[in-house]
């Protein structure tokens, strides 16, 4: 009969927490997203599990060693916990509080503590370590989409990096956002939670994922769900606002055809980008470096092999992985939080200012042009989210005009946006780091 | 809090400032880098150009209608590659 009941202490119906069984809810509705309404579902899936699997009673998966040690507090471990961190009291609750605080030393000797105890870190906390910790995983995919990328329409018409430009308005306006909520007393952000939760504005999954690695961990997974799902949202999102902006006449303007762009500029495009990055910005050296690097391998034509490998293997692997370590950041104690109330919409928020300022600044460069050269539908692809908001633009065009195909001129955008957020990202390291 | 205020609006400023600043320079270098390669390695001339240049009296229908076909091409290629 004790051992019945020692079975039962320790099965998952005795264990679980409210908070545990709604972010369970949480993860089935995102599969559910993924799965049956097809919302970025290379991501959502694996976001979606991972979600679950952190938030299993007792397996503590999305754990390190000393959170797993503190959660189940045998009064030997805990004692030699305090005294690795310093701290008096022998309650979990303020040794959690002292270990999340800790110095790099602080932290390696709990660690030691509770690995001489015989606790381990969960399985997704140590992807989430090797994947998101150390900036490895983002900072691949970034690499896989500089191989996908084809720079041939911006390289038409550099122009266009002025829209892509404009796009990233709404990151900034969001951080005045984040940081008004905190003036009125609504919400706590600090600068540099404000700054990552901007970046959802720049609508690229790898640099939200690397600025709030690097800015603010704990709103890490709240921000990455947000950047993604609203991705995923962007043909919902967009349209009404480039309606809103636009007249039924701009809709119809017709582009002309792009020229023709040589191999050698397309080769010497990423390595002009890479100079001008390493002289203006090294803080942009992570993310925009393996960005060229990806796109001169695609570019090259020599080593097929490799660009051909990052742009499908290594990114999927490497998104398996992003995904499971983001899911590990929708633990219950992580999520449920009024502060993630207030990311998912000030994400929404920046989305539609970057979209607004992108449309702005394609009419005004279509003024400018004598009003008939740039469609500014075009101007919200400014918005990262390739290429999915440059489809949207291709849409509306084709909705105004059948015979309009505006697909490869917002394509340019559409690059110069991941350029013009991955820079964005770096001033705000810099500033704030 | 006027802390966090002037900081946030400093970011605003210098952050938007400093994006237009970079990608203008981009739009410079790129646009002398093009014009570089044109003027010393200029490239073989591709094949639909040479094709429309020396068919010319082929009706302008034929281009317009070319182009579209690259257009619906393209889109299907990205839509198949996404």
């Amino acid at each position: 009969m004790d051992k019945l009941l020692s079975l039962f202490t320790a099965s998952g119906i005795y264990n679980i927490s409210a908070g545990q069984a709604f972010m369970i809810v949480i993860g089935l509705l995102l599969l559910f997203l993924a799965i049956r309404k097809n919302f970025e579902p290379l991501l959502l899936v694996p976001i979606g599990f991972g979600g679950i699997l952190a938030n299993i009673p007792e397996a503590g998966l999305a754990f390190s060693a000393v959170e797993n040690a503190l959660h189940f507090a045998k009064p030997e471990v805990l004692t030699g916990l305090a005294a690795a961190l310093g701290v008096d009291s022998a309650d979990p609750q303020a040794l959690l509080h002292a270990y999340k605080a800790a110095s790099h030393t602080a932290h390696t000797a709990a660690t030691d503590v509770a690995l001489d105890a015989g606790y381990n870190n969960g399985m997704l906390y140590n992807f989430y370590l090797v994947a998101i910790a150390s900036g490895a995983a983002p900072l691949v995919i970034f690499m896989g989409v500089g191989a996908m990328t084809d720079f041939g329409p911006l390289l038409a018409n550099p122009k266009t990096l002025f829209l892509g430009a404009a796009a990233q308005f709404g990151i900034f306006a969001t951080i005045m956002g984040a940081v008004a909520l905190t003036m009125l007393g609504v919400m706590d952000f600090s600068i540099q939670d404000a700054a990552a939760i901007g970046i959802i504005g720049g609508a690229d999954g790898p640099t939200a994922i690397y600025v709030a690695s690097l800015l603010a961990p704990h709103l890490l997974g709240a921000i990455a769900v947000a950047a993604y799902s609203y991705m995923a949202l962007v043909p919902l999102i967009q349209p009404p606002i480039m309606r809103l902006l636009t007249t039924e006449s701009e809709r119809k303007i017709k582009m002309t055809q792009l020229r023709h762009v040589s191999k050698t500029e397309k080769v010497l495009f990423p390595l002009v980008l890479l100079i001008l990055v390493a002289l203006l910005l090294p803080d942009a050296a992570p993310l925009l470096g393996m960005f060229c690097f990806g796109n001169l391998m695609r570019e090259c034509g020599v080593v097929d092999r490799l660009s051909d490998t990052a742009q499908n293997a290594l990114i999927n692997i490497v998104t398996i992985f992003l995904g499971l370590s983001v899911g590990s950041k929708l633990s219950a104690d992580k999520f449920l939080d009024l502060e993630t109330l207030g990311i998912l919409v000030l994400g929404v928020v920046a989305f539609g200012i970057g979209t607004a300022c992108g449309v702005l600044m394609a009419k005004l460069m279509n003024k400018l042009e004598g009003g008939n050269a740039i469609n500014p539908l075009i101007g919200s692809a400014g918005v990262s989210a390739v290429p999915m908001a440059a489809r949207v633009s291709n849409k509306l065009g084709l909705e105004a005009n059948p015979q309009n195909f505006l697909l490869m001129h917002a394509m340019g955008p559409n690059v110069a946006g991941v350029i013009g957020s991955a820079v964005a990202a770096g001033v705000m390291i810099k500033f704030v780091g | 809090m006027d802390n966090l205020l002037s900081e946030g609006l400093n970011l605003l400023v210098f952050g938007m400032g400093f994006v237009f600043v970079f990608l203008t320079l981009l739009v410079i270098s790129t646009g002398v880098m093009s014009k570089l390669v044109n003027k010393y390695v200029p490239a073989p001339a591709p094949k639909p150009q040479r094709s429309r240049s020396s068919a010319k009296v082929q009706s302008a229908n034929a281009g317009a209608n070319n182009d579209e076909l690259i257009a619906v091409m393209t889109a299907a290629v990205h839509k198949y590659r996404s």
